[in-house]
């Protein structure tokens, strides 16, 4: 029994032993249970476990803390509609929103916080971390942070020019449907139907195969496979807008068409489809990141951390963490957005329940 | 049961209709290639000569219409030519690795969808609870993840720093099915924890839009336990959309499988098909998207014929 394991246990306990007291009852669940698991992987795992535990725990809350006060700084900072919006986020969706801000930031800013260039090689291969380098060398030899700063840019600044490709396309082609209905709509129905019993990933690798591994190859690719999802959704928003009273009156005035989409139709039908928006933008940055893992991304030197991934892996099978980071990064981001699109689509719809 | 035939039936004639649209879609997209097939094999400095026997050879002197018939009566009997790299028949090479993946795609599906399925319920029991929550983020986080990512992390630990089960699943001949089942633990986890977090909130999903129905409130007043209400009154009307969900993850099994393929080095149809497109072997790239696409729609079409036998009212159509 270390000094480490009595606190481990006094602190769990008489957590709950307060929860239980000030009749918190999920807080006591929560505690307490954790408390009865500790028990089992502690006999089993010693030690070692509880450590992890603690560690998990601890990066939890301090996850907690920062969208906590993320939130708060956000209500500060905006107008008084928003920020009654924004008292009612979860803090899952605050921390998403932290996620994205600090993506945007190392984004934007990538070359002032990247101590090296992408392509700069400053070390022998795989060197080790040390003063110089955060996060030790990759296989060339190239300062392993500084890429992962610079991938930020080129990797979502990928998935975001696709994304959007995907959504103008898909878009319009639904809010055409439509209005215009007919056998434009029949006609684009069947095909996003042809095209969605396709598996994205296999349509993704055959275009890649032919075309070649380009940037703008992979963006035509994705906006081809992402934008029937966004033409159903669109056109199924869109239609029910399309009956309303409004629309026909706007129709007897004499509008065209075009005025009738920018004017009528899109502003009934934003909600939906920013959530949508954000979840399309998941699918692709996943895919993508599949594609770059391949080697079909990106093209080196340019820094991409699907690739990055890939070119790093033998240094797993010797313990080492660092070739996951990228894949963390990509990972962090996706939850962060699924994070707020939770959000968004309770707050316009939610799930039927009393 | 002869109206629910003749369902399935124009179900099944739909999906044979996208079928065959995707494969002259597969067919005449490397007709796009610029130049052509002889010209990408040979590469810029082919003479003219060379050029003209390859073309022979492959039958590119044909128009295209008879090479895709050609083409599609020779994949409809299992025969898709043969490789432009190892010149090898690619039914032979791709056959065996087929196979492999179905195993493997089959394996995780064993172990996920009863998995999930139960976790579902339990979740939908206790909905509104610490424990939702935490489910809720746990499962939406592996669903945000790369398979890539836990596939390493999976690596990391239970090979790497506990030594439990093998990196790499090489498959030899002649092992028994407790090693083969040995061997591919790791990528089989993979994949099951994509699917299952998918499949265990779409179950969630399920359940819970039929609480607020009037006939689950009836059987609330009357007094049943909650997991009853849950088990008896909502799961059997909740199967058609469960089903659904399981369909269409067993769908996304068998694309999902490629990236997990290649991190565990596992000798399936997924690697193969990398493989032939870093080395722009079309034919094998054919071959290896028309047999996903194939698979991808009858499980699609499986997904349909199940709601609509487990759901009376789509078997009258208003």
């Amino acid at each position: 029994m270390s000094w480490f394991v009595i606190g481990y246990y006094t602190l769990l306990l008489g957590g709950s032993c307060l929860a239980a007291y000030f009749n918190k009852r999920s807080a006591f669940l929560l505690l307490f249970s954790l408390t009865l698991v500790s028990f089992v992987l502690g006999i089993i795992g010693g030690t070692g476990a509880l450590r992890a535990i603690a560690i998990c725990a601890g990066v939890l809350a301090l996850a907690a803390m920062v969208s906590y006060a993320f939130r708060e700084f956000l209500i500060a900072l905006v107008s008084d509609e928003m920020a009654k919006e924004l008292r009612t986020a979860p803090l899952t969706a605050a921390f998403g929103m932290f996620v994205i801000f600090t993506y945007a930031i190392m984004g934007v800013f990538a070359p002032l916080i990247a101590p090296y260039g992408e392509a700069q090689v400053i070390a022998s291969a795989f060197a080790p971390a040390d003063s110089n380098m955060l996060l030790g060398a990759d296989q060339l030899g190239r300062d392993m942070f500084s890429r992962i700063v610079y991938g930020t840019r080129n990797s979502v600044g990928l998935a975001l020019s696709a994304t959007l490709a995907a959504f103008f396309f898909g878009a319009l082609a639904g809010l055409l449907a439509a209005t215009k209905g007919g056998w434009f709509d029949q006609f684009m129905g069947r095909l996003a139907d042809v095209i969605m019993s396709i598996p994205s990933l296999i349509f993704a690798l055959l275009m890649l195969s032919i075309f070649g591994p380009q940037i703008i190859v992979i963006i035509i690719a994705v906006a081809i496979i992402y934008a029937p999802r966004v033409f159903r959704l669109t056109r199924a928003v869109a239609g029910n807008v399309v009956v309303m009273d409004y629309i026909e009156a706007a129709q007897l005035r004499g509008e065209g068409m075009w005025y009738l989409i920018r004017r009528e139709i899109l502003p009934n039908s934003t909600a939906p489809l920013v959530a949508e928006f954000g979840l399309e933008f998941c699918f692709v940055f996943l895919l993508v990141a599949g594609l770059s893992f391949l080697g079909l991304g990106i093209q080196p030197p340019t820094a991409d951390w699907g690739s990055m991934v890939r070119e790093n892996a033998t240094l797993i099978s010797f313990g080492d963490i660092t070739p996951l980071i990228p894949a963390a990064a990509i990972a962090l981001l996706t939850v962060g957005v699924n994070f707020v699109v939770d959000w968004m689509l309770f707050r316009s719809s939610g799930l039927k329940e009393k | 049961m002869g109206d629910i035939l003749g369902l399935v039936g124009r179900r099944l004639g739909l999906g044979l209709i996208i079928l065959l649209v995707i494969s002259v879609i597969i067919f005449f997209m490397v007709e796009l290639l610029p130049g052509d097939i002889a010209q990408a094999v040979l590469g810029q400095g082919a003479t003219e000569e060379n050029l003209r026997a390859l073309r022979r050879e492959m039958g590119l002197d044909q128009p295209a219409i008879v090479r895709y018939l050609d083409w599609l009566s020779g994949a409809v009997m299992f025969d898709f030519g043969n490789s432009i790299v190892t010149g090898e028949s690619v039914a032979r090479t791709i056959s065996d690795r087929f196979m492999n993946t179905l195993f493997l795609a089959a394996y995780a599906a064993v172990i996920a969808v009863p998995v999930s399925i139960i976790l579902g319920v339990i979740v939908a029991l206790l909905r509104n609870s610490i424990f939702d929550r935490v489910a809720n983020v746990v499962s939406l986080s592996f669903i945000s993840s790369p398979e890539f990512f836990l596939g390493y992390i999976l690596i990391l630990y239970f090979a790497v720093n506990w030594g439990m089960f093998p990196a790499i699943s090489s498959l030899s001949e002649g092992m028994s099915f407790l090693q083969l089942l040995e061997r591919t633990f790791l990528p089989a986890l993979t994949l099951v924890l994509v699917v299952m977090a998918h499949m265990m909130r779409m179950t969630r999903a399920a359940i819970i839009n039929l609480l607020a129905s009037p006939y689950i409130e009836m059987a609330r007043l009357k007094g049943a336990p909650p997991w009853r209400v849950i088990v008896k009154h909502a799961l059997p009307n909740a199967w058609a959309p469960i089903i659904n969900v399981v369909a269409l993850n067993l769908a996304y099994l068998i694309t999902g499988v490629v990236l997990v393929e290649v991190v565990f080095v596992y000798p399936g149809i997924g690697q193969a098909l990398v493989d032939a497109v870093s080395k722009r072997d079309f034919p094998v790239v054919q071959a290896c998207c028309l047999i996903f696409a194939a698979t991808f729609i009858l499980l699609n079409l499986a997904a349909d014929v199940g709601a609509i036998l487990t759901n009376p009212r789509l078997r009258h159509p208003k």
